[in-house]
């Protein structure tokens, strides 16, 4: 079944595709309820911003735990710029991806000669202390005040205020994203971080100058985090420093996990399953994060690749796991 | 023996803290060889073939590619010398499909970057052709042209010593390290194996390589470095090893523990 | 120079706090071999034990540290059911993220029941303060400052005891070193796994309680802050060994409370991260020679 729905798309991915980006893009026309459309916004920028993660945990195997505060950085410099200079929201969209990806070359520069968990909590403390920045340094972030009013961007005198047109932006935003990533994970550069990846010695061996793409690789995903940090301010109209904290990171994280890590798609997906849970579930009130927290666990018992991740994938370890355990023999269940 | 050697270590050393891994080392390996290193387990040939490749930096000693000096050079900048290595328990990318694996193995011979890769660029279309192309071609030549889209991961033991081998291929090497390629591997296999590896080295490639399997080592090498405890026994042809005493003793022993046999040769 | 000596005393004291968990987090990390978020939330539940005994039994502190040990113990052996026991074998990522969701599943949990206000734990200990005139600098230490410092001193002590003196304890350090060889020996490596990771937890639960001391308050969200001060800490002990963990904790706290003299005290977390980041940076293996190489 899976494979025929794999031979499928194989055939007609182009026709596929074009159909599923011209339903995507009436849907605003169809959906009236603003708030619904909402929704679908909010999917579509966590699609990104899960893909972007992606792009560094799925792809190179490093184990970013930072991602909030790439985004942090993409939203605070838009939403400054925009606010105090009044810089229109396009060009503001490279500044803020530019200025994630300086941050995401200095959090790699000690990441380098790190790795596994270390590496992980230097992105997360680095992500916490940008928050704690952002909740201090007031003349530019407002502080703990945050920042209000942030201007709603323009496209040739139409003004994207309403969700109906913000939705444009995230889903060109998402298109242009996948599109991008597709090709540069079918590239060298993109083999390059899988063999990291797979094996990083390996790799070393074969003239990949993995200390090079690994950085490269953190600055790619901290550039993705950054843009859509930027299209989320004005969306939202206000930011502050409460919604960039770890478990704003973790969220995306899990969002990553649950559709499944090193899949394009696996990404769009938890961020389907996330948001659409957190909402449907509203009515349980603080239930719902407990059941939220319950589903990351079974996901991890059940299908720890993810929705969409293969069974054979590294990240999955299923085949790893059966050869040590017999490795190890019988140890005592 | 004419010219410069393609590889050659002049008195390494390695030491893990009190351990002499690699003790003074010498070694010359002449273009167009087949050089075997043998040596019980533990002899140091793993750690020996990790200082030629940049994994270890010697404690002491120089190593020369070509004549120019690699020591503490870092793997992947001595793989861009043209060194290319297999692996002695396999490090194969599993998760990634054969043809990929070899792909990368042509990493150091394109150029595309990242902007390249996302607008497509004329080099990345070069890039791409060559690397597919070349790829496909060392698969053919290994016969594994059949699985290039099967995961690596799920190929049979000796099918993955192969690739990793092309692999290596791909890097268009000087030189060749092959650390115990038959290791796991049937009669049969083995047999098939040293036939490919008299084939590269027929067409040219330099081939050094450690193996266990005498047979392998005795009928293929034209010149072979005895190791034991770190220290270099003797160096020679397949017929001088043979006949080596020394060598019959670290392998065989002679009544006496092999500890001293080392002691004896200083 | 009087308020410098008196942030160092402040220090000492939250850094013996500190190197109280990280000791039991370097514990967890050096029997499990896996590292854990879960920590935090370790320690909210001890303090909260101890809160509802203080509320609902009496002021008995000793009581309240059982009560904190106990809750934090089991807690903990259900952590280790559901985030390790199944993974040892699996990547790092998904024992990892286990841990992350249990956290939430806690933290969550505690909103709920224990309410999502912040409570207070106070005249548990008397309030006097000893002053001490040194150079002619005033010295103000607390009766709780120093109740803080002799516990953890206490039960570092205790637990080096039972590492060296005890069957259990020779058991676990064998497992931290190398799993395999100890599943050799015949020591049940899951079982003694178990035991390591609900005595780590059940220090954690104790600095839980003297957190509610210090602080003098609990809430279900306390423990964020903290397992990541707790991280650091044992980071710079090579994350498995337990007197240089305690040492790195030591120096987080003076660290802090040093920091803040020239800063604001919301920088209070920067510097702990900082200084992590700057030691991982010279010395990824923290204080240790030897490179804790599972992690």
């Amino acid at each position: 079944m899976m494979q025929q729905a794999k031979a499928f798309y194989e055939k007609y991915k182009v026709i596929i595709l074009i159909v599923l980006a011209a339903v995507l893009a009436i849907l605003p026309f169809v959906i009236k309820k603003t708030l619904y459309i909402r929704y679908l916004c909010n999917i579509m920028m966590y699609a990104t911003l899960a893909g972007s993660l992606n792009a560094i945990n799925g792809y190179s195997g490093q184990f970013c735990l930072g991602q909030a505060g790439f985004f942090a950085i993409g939203a605070y410099t838009g939403a400054a710029l925009a606010k105090n200079f009044g810089i229109s929201f396009w060009p503001l969209l490279i500044v803020g991806g530019l200025m994630a990806m300086v941050v995401g070359f200095i959090v790699s520069l000690p990441t380098l000669r790190l790795s596994g968990i270390y590496l992980s909590i230097v992105t997360l403390g680095a992500s916490e202390i940008i928050r704690i920045i952002a909740q201090t340094w007031e003349p530019v972030t407002g502080g703990s005040m945050g920042i209000k009013q942030i201007p709603y961007p323009e496209f040739f005198g139409v003004d994207m205020f309403k969700p109906q047109n913000y939705y444009y932006i995230f889903l060109a935003l998402l298109i242009l994203f996948l599109f991008v990533t597709n090709r540069v994970l079918k590239s060298r550069v993109g083999r390059a971080w899988m063999s990291i990846r797979e094996d990083e010695i390996a790799s070393k061996s074969l003239g990949v100058e993995t200390s090079r793409y690994k950085s490269t690789n953190f600055m790619y995903g901290a550039f993705w985090a950054g843009v859509i940090g930027v299209a989320y301010a004005p969306f939202v109209n206000y930011i502050e420093a409460s919604q960039f904290t770890t478990d704003t990171g973790f969220n995306v994280l899990a969002m990553v996990v649950l559709g499944g890590q090193g899949t394009l798609a696996g990404p769009i997906l938890g961020s389907v399953v996330v948001t659409v849970l957190t909402e449907a579930l509203r009515f349980l009130e603080s239930w719902r994060y407990v059941i939220y927290a319950l589903l990351i666990i079974f996901m991890m018992w059940v299908r720890p690749q993810g929705l969409m991740g293969a069974s054979n994938s590294m990240l999955a370890g299923g085949k790893i796991k059966v050869k040590e355990e017999k490795k190890k023999g019988g140890e005592a269940k | 023996m004419s010219g410069v050697p393609v590889l050659e270590a002049k008195g390494i050393c390695k030491y893990f803290g009190g351990l002499k891994a690699v003790e003074s080392v010498d070694m010359q390996v002449q273009k167009g060889d087949i050089f075997g290193i043998i040596g019980p387990n533990g002899a140091g040939k793993t750690t020996f073939f990790n200082m030629c490749t940049g994994v270890y930096a010697p404690t002491k000693g120089e190593i020369f590619l070509q004549g120019e000096n690699i020591t503490k050079m870092a793997p992947d900048k001595i793989a861009r010398k043209k060194m290319a290595r297999t692996f002695q328990n396999l490090q194969l990318f599993k998760f990634m499909s054969v043809l990929d694996n070899v792909k990368i193995g042509c990493h150091t011979k394109t150029k595309t970057n990242m902007a390249d890769a996302i607008l497509h660029t004329k080099r990345y279309k070069e890039d791409e052709k060559y690397a597919v192309e070349k790829s496909l071609e060392i698969l053919e030549s290994i016969g594994l042209a059949d699985y290039k889209d099967t995961m690596a991961g799920n190929l049979a033991y000796g099918m993955q010593r192969k690739v990793e081998i092309a692999r290596a291929l791909a890097l268009d090497p000087v030189i060749l390290l092959l650390d115990e390629p038959a290791a796991g591997m049937n009669p049969n296999e083995t047999a098939s194996l040293m036939e490919f590896i008299k084939m590269l080295n027929g067409k040219g490639y330099t081939i050094a390589v450690i193996e266990h399997d005498m047979k392998f080592i005795m009928n293929s090498c034209n010149r072979i470095l005895v190791l034991n405890f770190g220290q270099k026994l003797c160096e020679g042809t397949p017929d001088e090893i043979k006949s080596n005493q020394q060598v019959q003793e670290a392998y065989f022993g002679k009544g006496i523990v092999a500890g001293e046999a080392v002691k004896v040769n200083g | 120079m009087e308020y410098i000596l008196n942030q160092l005393i402040n220090g000492i004291c939250q850094g013996s706090i500190y190197a109280l968990m990280a000791i039991g987090y370097s514990v967890i990390v050096g029997v499990v071999g896996m590292v854990t978020f879960t920590y935090g939330e370790i320690m909210m539940i001890g303090a909260f034990s101890s809160y509802y005994i203080f509320t609902g039994l009496s002021n008995n502190l000793p009581l309240a540290i059982l009560g904190a040990f106990a809750g934090s113990f089991i807690i903990g052996s259900i952590v280790y059911k559901l985030c390790y026991e199944r993974f040892f074998n699996a990547p790092r990522h998904i024992s990892l993220l286990c841990t992350i969701g249990i956290s939430m599943l806690i933290k969550n949990l505690a909103q709920i029941v224990f309410g999502p206000d912040t409570k207070p734990v106070l005249n548990v200990i008397d309030n006097t303060t000893f002053t001490l005139n040194l150079f002619g600098a005033n010295l103000n230490i607390r009766l709780l400052q120093i109740v803080v410092i002799v516990l953890v001193i206490v039960f570092a002590v205790a637990l080096t005891l039972f590492f060296n003196k005890t069957k259990w304890g020779v058991m676990l350090r064998a497992v931290s070193q190398n799993k395999d060889a100890s599943y050799l020996m015949g020591i049940s490596v899951k079982r003694t796994a178990l035991l390591g990771n609900c005595i780590g937890c059940g220090f954690g639960g104790i600095a839980g309680i003297l957190l509610a001391l210090y602080y003098g308050s609990v809430s279900a969200t306390m423990g964020a802050s903290y397992s990541t001060k707790a991280f650091a800490a044992s980071v710079l002990g090579g994350l498995v060994d337990i007197r240089f963990s305690a040492l790195g904790g030591l120096c987080i706290g003076i660290i802090e409370n040093m920091g803040i003299i020239f800063t604001s005290a919301t920088f209070r977390d920067v510097f702990a991260f900082a200084f992590l980041i700057l030691i991982l940076i010279i010395r990824p293996q923290g204080f240790v020679s030897k490179k804790g190489a599972r992690v």
